[in-house]
């Protein structure tokens, strides 16, 4: 039988959960923060001189941005799919000739879309507010900023679907969302900072710069690998310390950072699946 | 005549028996002359079968949960166009069966098949053609009645404009706009059979359908189920409610600790666990003449006697003959009950420990 996109189960199940997130104002409100946020740093930042151009703005944001973005992705997901098993509403639509993965890409799209549409319009409001206001304007970097910051998001969202597939009810889950968040911002650079201690001089390198593996091994974290493809693009912005403000790197591109956060969406949500279509419902 | 096809252990070679159900033959491998011997099952509903008027087929299915065996080795058959009752006492493997037919759980070992499909490899064909109202009916409780109904049209690419009809068919054409969360049981329920019933599918899998509903609503409900079978529905009918089950269904299977006990109709199954009749009497006068003319009765089982009340369990065949022997015998009879064996009876018998 073939189906227009539009009536295609994926579509369907995207479009609802989108729906539904309108409904209960969530992507209203998300979008009200991104865009509040982003004009507070842009005007506040610079203690009292008004507007900053946009390039200050992201390095003001990206401190906060990287925290609030994987949060919002995880709270966003967690409950997906445990949450419709748990009230017993996922054994009736898997009785409708659909499949597991079309139900997964489906809340992906959904969520990922809802998290992106956000992040895009209350990001984008601000931006041409503030570009309004100052002279000098790169739309380019601020465009890179804003797509980084998607998949930043996407990532999250999958993270949190691999957790809704993996645990067997809802607070696990959200437990399980909870961890990763703290990982990623907070554990992994407790861990960054034990590797460099044990394994070199960290005095040294601080002087002479770290190993290629030491910058290796800290783009793993999406965070890390979302933070140095900003600073790639429009500057030094890190204020956090799972990265340094140093050169970076022969090995580092703009390209292989997004190759990062895309393989974590898809190795994540194959993940989720393998769980998902092992799962008894 | 059963027919089965065997493989010799020895040397591989096929070759087909024939046989009668229970029949036990003796086999001798054209090969390699190795001696051995087949039982066909006593009763061949339950074991494995090329029918192709078969709605659901169920062979072998087997599920364990953690070194806990939810359904051993069960194997039946639905035929196209019947009501199948399907019963067991609390924790016996019916919801298990029921999802594994659904392609909701994986099975460790068995096959089913919907209208001839593998569930679990062509899992879109199969399942288009099947309708379900599950043990606890869950729906979107931030949508409204309408929307439930419209998203679950889209995803069976079915048209949207038989939603409306339904929930007017259903009763609930005063709730088309109200929030599902703000829904009774009864009402819940009601949304369920209509979701169920929607794109008018071949074969109906109903969970406990007359779950929270009052007694108007399970009359309701049981039109609706019969109603579908006249449209040429297949239907597989879960409750504990055995009398519903009793007047509704062609034939049942009952499941207890996860194995299939029996696969019948009703009538058969009384049969073959020998249950009788029972003749209730109420007489104006016992007298040890009426006793002794009904005991010398030829098919009279037992016969008990409680005042002025005489109980004779006889079989059918026998009836009259007992009502007849009690008036030559000068009994006035008062009143008369002729018991049937019930559902309820057979379910017993098969589900003791």
């Amino acid at each position: 039988m073939n189906i227009s996109f539009l009536h295609h189960p994926i579509v369907l199940i995207a479009k609802k959960e989108i729906m539904d997130n309108i409904r209960n104002k969530w992507i209203l409100l998300m979008t009200g923060i991104f865009a509040a946020l982003t004009l507070l740093i842009s005007y506040f930042g610079s203690l009292g001189q008004g507007w900053q151009d946009l390039g200050l703005t992201i390095a003001g944001m990206m401190a906060l941005v990287q925290y609030l973005i994987p949060i919002i992705g995880l709270m966003l997901g967690y409950a997906a799919i445990v949450g419709e098993i748990e009230r017993g509403s996922m054994s009736a639509l898997l009785s409708f000739p659909l499949k597991r993965i079309e139900v997964l890409i489906g809340k992906f799209l959904g969520l990922g879309g809802v998290l992106s549409f956000s992040l895009l319009v209350g990001f984008g409001i601000a931006g041409i507010v503030i570009s309004a206001n100052v002279s000098e304007v790169d739309i380019g970097q601020y465009l890179i900023f804003l797509l980084a910051s998607v998949l930043l998001g996407l990532v999250f969202v999958a993270l949190s679907l691999l957790a809704s597939s993996f645990f067997h009810n809802r607070s696990t889950a959200m437990g399980l969302a909870i961890f990763l968040w703290f990982f990623f911002t907070m554990i992994w650079g407790i861990i960054m900072l034990g590797v460099a201690m044990l394994s070199m001089d960290v005095e040294t390198a601080f002087t002479s710069g770290f190993p290629d593996w030491y910058y290796a091994i800290n783009i793993i974290n999406p965070i890390s690998a979302y933070g140095t493809l900003v600073s790639l693009n429009v500057g030094p912005v890190s204020s956090s310390f799972t990265e340094q403000a140093f050169s970076n790197p022969a090995f580092y591109s703009s390209e292989l950072m997004a190759t990062i956060l895309f393989l974590w969406i898809a190795i994540s949500l194959i993940i989720a699946y393998i769980f998902f279509k092992k799962r008894d419902i | 005549m059963l027919e089965k096809k065997i493989r010799c252990p020895s040397c591989d070679f096929v070759q087909t028996v024939n046989g009668e159900p229970g029949q036990t033959v003796k086999i001798t491998c054209p090969s390699c002359n190795n001696v051995g011997a087949f039982q066909f099952p006593k009763d061949p509903s339950l074991h494995p079968s090329d029918d192709t008027s078969s709605a659901i087929s169920v062979v072998e299915l087997t599920k364990t949960f953690e070194s806990v065996s939810a359904v051993d080795s069960a194997t039946f058959h639905i035929k196209k166009g019947e009501i199948f009752g399907f019963l067991g006492p609390n924790g016996a493997g019916k919801t298990t069966t029921i999802k594994a037919i659904l392609g909701l759980l994986y099975p460790d070992k068995g096959e089913i098949r919907i209208n001839g499909t593998n569930i679990f490899t062509d899992e879109k064909k199969a399942k288009s053609q099947i309708g379900y109202l599950p043990e606890k009916v869950a729906f979107y409780d931030n949508l409204t009645a309408l929307q439930n109904l419209m998203f679950y049209a889209e995803i069976k690419q079915v048209s949207k404009q038989c939603c409306q009809p339904l929930l007017n068919e259903f009763g609930l054409a005063d709730a088309v706009d109200k929030k599902v969360g703000a829904f009774s049981k009864g009402m819940l329920q009601r949304l369920g059979m209509a979701r169920a019933v929607m794109g008018d599918p071949s074969i109906l899998i109903l969970d406990e359908p007359s779950s929270g509903l009052d007694p108007r609503g399970v009359v309701f409900m049981r039109e609706k189920i019969k109603h579908m079978q006249q449209r040429g529905a297949t239907v597989l009918v879960s409750s504990h409610i055995l009398g519903e089950i009793q007047e509704m269904c062609d034939r049942v299977c009952i499941i207890n600790k996860g194995k299939i006990v029996a696969v019948d109709r009703i009538d058969n199954l009384g049969t073959r666990l020998h249950l009788r009749p029972k003749i209730v009497i109420l007489l104006e006068k016992m007298t040890e003449k009426i006793l002794k003319a009904v005991e010398k009765l030829k098919d009279v089982d037992h016969v008990e006697t409680t005042g002025t009340l005489l109980e004779v369990n006889c079989l059918a065949s026998a009836k009259a003959n007992v009502i007849l022997s009690v008036v030559k015998a000068g009994g006035n009879i008062m009143n008369l009950q002729i018991r049937e064996p019930s559902l309820e009876d057979v379910f017993m018998r098969f589900t003791e420990d």
